[in-house]
């Protein structure tokens, strides 16, 4: 099977179940509603290996071949579906000639946008990962959702969020690429707000919508702005009979040649690519609707705050990590916009009472890593940041579904306060936890620890090079804290769900048992992901080497340097950062295992400098916009609604009152008595003999 | 000094206020001063219509037309229903002198028989079933006076006007209005044997009218009985 | 058809000419002068007047004005025409007064009053209903001098019969 087929095969296969779920979801299928779509994505999962392999193939065969001269990485394989417009020439007075456009001009005037997939090593990653976790999650949730009476729709709306996600890491064109930016949050606010009877879930839903669309405006206005600086949306060159007609944004000809353009245009195209991720990915200050969408079922989060939507960010800013190079102030922006988030992320976590908002927490947290890590635009971060991404997405999904363990065995309590020793009760949820807390903490050999000593080294390396060297300096004292902080809370949770004297709250009832093995069949083979993935990859070197190959990050620079120095300063990382992970273990351990009381009077210690409230109080970020930001929206609509109603339709009420007032006037004349009536008549008869005889 | 129609407008005027004042008002005054003004306006205006040739055949004109006229008035301006009434029948008997004078006479006796005789007849029985105490209300007062008193003298205005200039000997030029001559006349309308003539025509040309008219007079009477009696049952019912 | 035009004489114009007319037509003009002041008082009446049964004299006075003009012109054209019809309207006047006397009594007697502001029921809502402020009694007649029933001796003081002669 050939490359086009498998690419347009990912995304239609799953398209194609959610419709049948959700046309025969309801009466016919039912409690079966999940087979075709566990079945479509599953087979995409297949196509996406499958995939993976035959670019694999292909960019070795390319690097046997004699590489033509102007040739950045490998060029990806694409498959154009249909053209979606077509507005032909506009000739804007200085430009009469359209059709003598040459390389180094932008083709103003043409728009073309081509629905066309791409298959290039980037993609083809972000593929397999969305897939894999995709069809987990959908294996778990039909265990988890059995018996709620919106299991089809539940299954439908996962089905078009796949289709959604893979459609847009395989989009080629800008335009294409931001309707599935904008299909994927309505997949969130859809499943976020899954259990819409509930006026929480429903207000999350809407919260993380309305967050995104401002991520999404920023988007929009950077779209606008690359068509006016490029010429073009499209992401690959036009190319015709054999030769390129037109420059993509991104093409092979652009990377090898130029120009990108660079200035002031580049720094706010990047800025407006970034809101756009800041919404997208919960990077501060857009961060805000990641905690509240956990009130949607877990595999939703497990599968979309956790592994896919989130990351749609981080992969669009690596897409566009040529335009970023062109710009160094961006590259600045990003990273330290990185390095906030992943410590204001990690403080909060730390006092939160909520199992599930404590890995949300921790999720914008390790978001705002891989942020830092391509804020770097070198090569080695770029490919650092891909990687945990992979990784996180195995582990982080892999917490998420055993906190829904938790939850269903516990009949929906997630206070981690009221919960204690569940390590009995639940002891498949009990082991892959404790392999999901390892993995993200980064205890050596489990993927956890490649990934992000693999963003520490990039940071590290790029306080080496030119350019803003404190900030990055900076940055890598943050991290190093921000490690810390991870294992106190990530270990926290787990102590005191798991260990301890069991409690057990009333609500769960006789549900306090181990889950069906729907559900931890996927936990299973998360744990196993977790463990050997990152070492396999990172052991052969083949991810970075595969990554490097995709144009846009061979167009970054690799930072040429003493590579003895370089490996030394490898291993002085890793050991600093096992010393950590290792002492907040044990630090961790020793509170949580014990007597607790060690842990109030730390407390009551950090609330000095009420750090404590703070902390707990999520830096009152929310109260803030609310009070600066929704009020005056709502006091607006209020005007505007007192306009509507009293001015707007007092002059239609008006305008409909005119004739009844004119009739009152008139309907005097009729007052019954005979001989007015005749008295008219006779006037009216007068009348008609004066003017027939004047 | 005053043309004709100059005087005929002030006696249009005076005639109006004339009118006006002595239709039931209420309890305001003018009666009196309505009938004089009154009497001047039919002053002046008889002294502007065209003579019928010698003096007798004038004053008898004016004697009958001035007995209708001034009844009818008198009919219309009345407090009290029952001299309206009367009233009335003097202005008939000014109308069938009329007739006479123009050479109808049966006509003349007709109107005699059937007005007075009996609708007017009619009228009084009427009156006298619903006669309240003493003057009524309504009898002393009038809907809008002063404008049906306009409008009427308007269009007796108007009406004058156009026959005065249509009859006039200047205006009629492309049509000129023959009269008829007195042979043709002693021929027709003013034959001797004038009432057997009239009834040769009713009954030989209008013959399915007067049929017509008969099954008229017999639904009027079913009619009228129908009305009175349902009426009479309803009230019995009731009491 | 030639409509008639009416139009204002000018001060040096009259409105008939001195040329004396002649006898059929002046009798005709007048005939029909007097025809439109009795068709003209009528409407006035009926107008203005509140008694159902005046109203129905006014429009006799109107039928009467009527029949003049029609009989005037039947002796102009020397033809019977006018005066059949006068005949007919004289029957129709006379069926037409027995069925409004029957419709008057019974409006008689559904309110006990010749009044017809009364019937206003073809109204508007919002036209309120006639209300008056009664008037006045009027001066009652003075009493008329009444003579003593005949047959009995009338009463004579005593003062007369002392100093009166015997006649």
């Amino acid at each position: 099977m050939d490359t086009k087929t498998l690419l347009i095969l990912i995304p239609a296969l799953p398209l194609a179940a959610a419709v049948l779920t959700a046309v025969l979801g309801k009466r016919v299928l039912r409690a079966q509603s999940h087979l075709p779509v566990v079945a479509a994505i599953a087979l995409s999962f297949a196509a996406s290996l499958l995939l993976v392999f035959q670019v694999q193939e292909r960019i070795e065969r390319q690097a046997g071949q004699a590489v033509p001269a102007a040739s950045v990485g490998c060029e990806g394989t694409l498959a154009t579906l249909w053209c979606w417009a077509d507005v032909g020439t506009i000739s804007l007075g200085d430009n009469p000639t359209a059709t003598s456009k040459s390389l180094q001009s932008p083709a103003w005037g043409d728009l073309r946008i081509n629905i066309t997939l791409r298959a290039d090593p980037l993609s083809a990653v972000m593929l397999a990962v969305v897939t894999c976790i995709s069809t987990l999650v959908a294996v778990y949730s039909i265990g988890y959702m059995r018996g709620d009476p919106g299991y089809w729709r539940f299954f439908s709306y996962i089905g078009l969020f796949v289709f959604s996600m893979t459609m847009l890491v395989a989009a080629s064109n800008f335009l294409v690429l931001f309707v599935f930016w904008e299909l994927v949050g309505l997949c969130s606010y859809l499943l976020i707000g899954f259990w819409f009877e509930k006026p929480a879930a429903a207000a999350a839903g809407k919260k993380a919508f309305l967050v995104n669309r401002i991520g999404d405006f920023g988007f929009m206005l950077g779209v606008f702005l690359i068509w006016i600086v490029y010429g073009t949306l499209d992401f690959h060159d036009t190319v015709v009979d054999g030769h390129t007609a037109a420059m993509g944004v991104l093409g092979p000809s652009r990377l090898a040649h130029g120009p990108f353009v660079g200035g002031w245009p580049a720094t706010a195209i990047c800025l407006l690519l970034l809101l756009g991720a800041c919404g997208k990915s919960a990077q501060f200050p857009l961060h805000v609707w990641l905690p509240d969408a956990m009130e949607g079922p877990t595999p939703v989060s497990a599968l979309i705050h956790a592994a896919t939507m989130v990351t749609a960010g981080v992969y669009m800013i690596a897409r566009c990590a040529p335009l970023y190079a062109a710009s160094a102030d961006a590259q600045y922006v990003v990273a330290a916009i990185g390095g906030v988030t992943a410590l204001l992320g990690a403080i909060i976590a730390i006092t939160q009472t909520d199992l599930k908002r404590i890995l949300a927490y921790s999720t914008i947290s390790h978001l705002g890593y891989m942020f830092v890590a391509l804020g770097t635009c070198t090569l080695v971060g770029a490919t650092a940041g891909m990687f945990h991404l992979m990784t996180h997405a195995f582990f982080k999904a892999l917490l998420f579904l055993g906190a829904g363990s938790v939850m269903h065995a516990m009949g929906g309590v997630l206070d981690i306060r009221r919960l204690g020793g569940l390590r009995h009760r639940l002891p498949v949820t009990h082991w892959t936890f404790l392999i999901g807390c390892l993995a993200m903490v980064g205890v050596a050999p489990l993927s956890g620890f490649w990934s992000k000593d693999a963003i520490l080294l990039a940071i590290q390396q790029r306080t080496a090079s030119d350019g803003a060297s404190d900030l990055f300096h900076l940055l890598f004292a943050t991290s190093m804290l921000g490690v810390l902080l991870i294992d106190f809370y990530t270990f926290r949770p787990f102590f005191m769900t798991f260990h301890g004297p069991e409690r057990i709250p009333p609500e769960a009832g006789d549900h306090a048992h181990e889950s069906p093995g729907t559900m931890t069949g996927p936990l299973v083979v998360l744990a196993f992901g977790s463990v050997v993935v990152g070492g396999y990859f990172e052991w052969t070197h083949g991810f970075s080497h595969f990554l490097a190959a995709s144009p846009s990050l061979a167009y970054l620079s690799t930072p040429t340097g003493d590579a003895a120095a370089a490996a030394a300063e490898h291993w002085s990382i890793v050991a600093i950062s096992t010393v950590i992970v290792v002492v907040g273990i044990m630090a961790t351990a020793i509170l949580y295992l014990g007597n607790r009381k060690n842990v109030t009077r730390l407390a009551r210690a950090m609330d000095i400098f009420g750090l404590y409230s703070l902390s707990y109080g999520k830096f009152f970020i929310d109260p803030i916009y609310n009070a600066l930001i929704v009020r005056p929206l709502l006091s607006l609509a209020r005007l505007a609604a007192w306009f509507d109603r009293h001015v707007v339709d007092g002059l239609v009420d008006f305008c409909g009152a005119v004739p009844g007032r004119l009739g009152a006037v008139v309907r005097p004349v009729q007052n019954g008595m005979v001989q007015f009536y005749a008295l008219v008549m006779v006037l009216g008869l007068l009348v008609l003999v004066v003017a027939l005889l004047m | 000094m005053f043309a004709a129609h100059h005087i005929l407008i002030l006696a249009a005027l005076l005639g109006t206020l004339g009118l006006w004042l002595m239709l039931p008002r209420g309890t305001a005054p003018g009666r009196n001063v309505g009938i004089v003004l009154e009497t001047i306006a039919l002053g002046l205006g008889a002294s502007q219509i065209p003579l019928l040739g010698d003096w007798p055949a004038s004053g008898m004109f004016l004697i009958l037309a001035l007995t209708a006229v001034v009844a009818a008035i008198a009919a219309i301006t009345c407090r009290n229903p029952i001299y309206c009434a009367i009233w009335f029948g003097q202005s008939l008997l000014g109308v069938a002198g009329l007739f006479l004078f123009i050479g109808s006479q049966f006509l003349a006796m007709a109107t005699i028989v059937v007005y007075a005789g009996a609708i007017l007849v009619t009228f009084l029985f009427v009156l006298m079933l619903a006669r309240p105490e003493g003057q009524a209300n309504y009898d002393r007062r009038s809907h809008e006076a002063p404008i049906s008193a306009l409008m009427g003298i308007v269009m007796v205005g108007v009406l004058s006007i156009t026959m005065g200039q249509a009859l006039s000997p200047a205006e009629s030029s492309p049509h000129p209005i023959t009269p008829p001559t007195q042979t043709t006349l002693a021929a027709g309308v003013l034959a001797p044997q004038h009432v057997a003539r009239l009834g040769g025509e009713l009954f030989g040309r209008h013959l399915i009218a007067v049929e017509v008219a008969g099954t008229l007079l017999l639904a009027a009477l079913v009619g009228a009985a129908v009305i009175v009696g349902t009426g009479n049952e309803e009230r019995n019912k009731t009491d | 058809m030639e409509i008639c035009r009416l139009r204002f004489p000018s001060d040096h114009e009259q409105l008939t000419t001195n040329l004396p007319m002649p006898h059929e037509i002046a009798l005709l003009n007048n005939c029909l002068i007097v025809g439109a002041l009795l068709f003209g008082i009528g409407m006035i009446g009926f107008a203005s007047r509140r008694n159902m049964i005046v109203m129905f004299l006014s429009i006799e006075i109107m039928l009467q004005g009527v029949s003049l003009s029609l009989v005037a012109w039947s002796r102009f054209h020397n033809h019977f025409g006018g005066q059949m019809l006068v005949v007919f309207i004289i029957a129709v006047a006379a069926c037409e007064a027995a069925v409004a006397m029957a419709m008057i009594l019974a409006l008689f007697h559904q309110n006990s009053t010749l009044d017809i502001a009364v019937w206003r029921r073809l109204r508007e809502a919002n036209v309120p209903p006639l209300r008056e402020e009664p008037l006045p009694e009027p001066p009652a007649d003075p009493p008329w001098p009444r003579l003593t029933p005949a047959g009995r001796r009338p009463e004579i003081s005593p003062e007369e019969t002392d100093y009166r002669p015997r006649v």
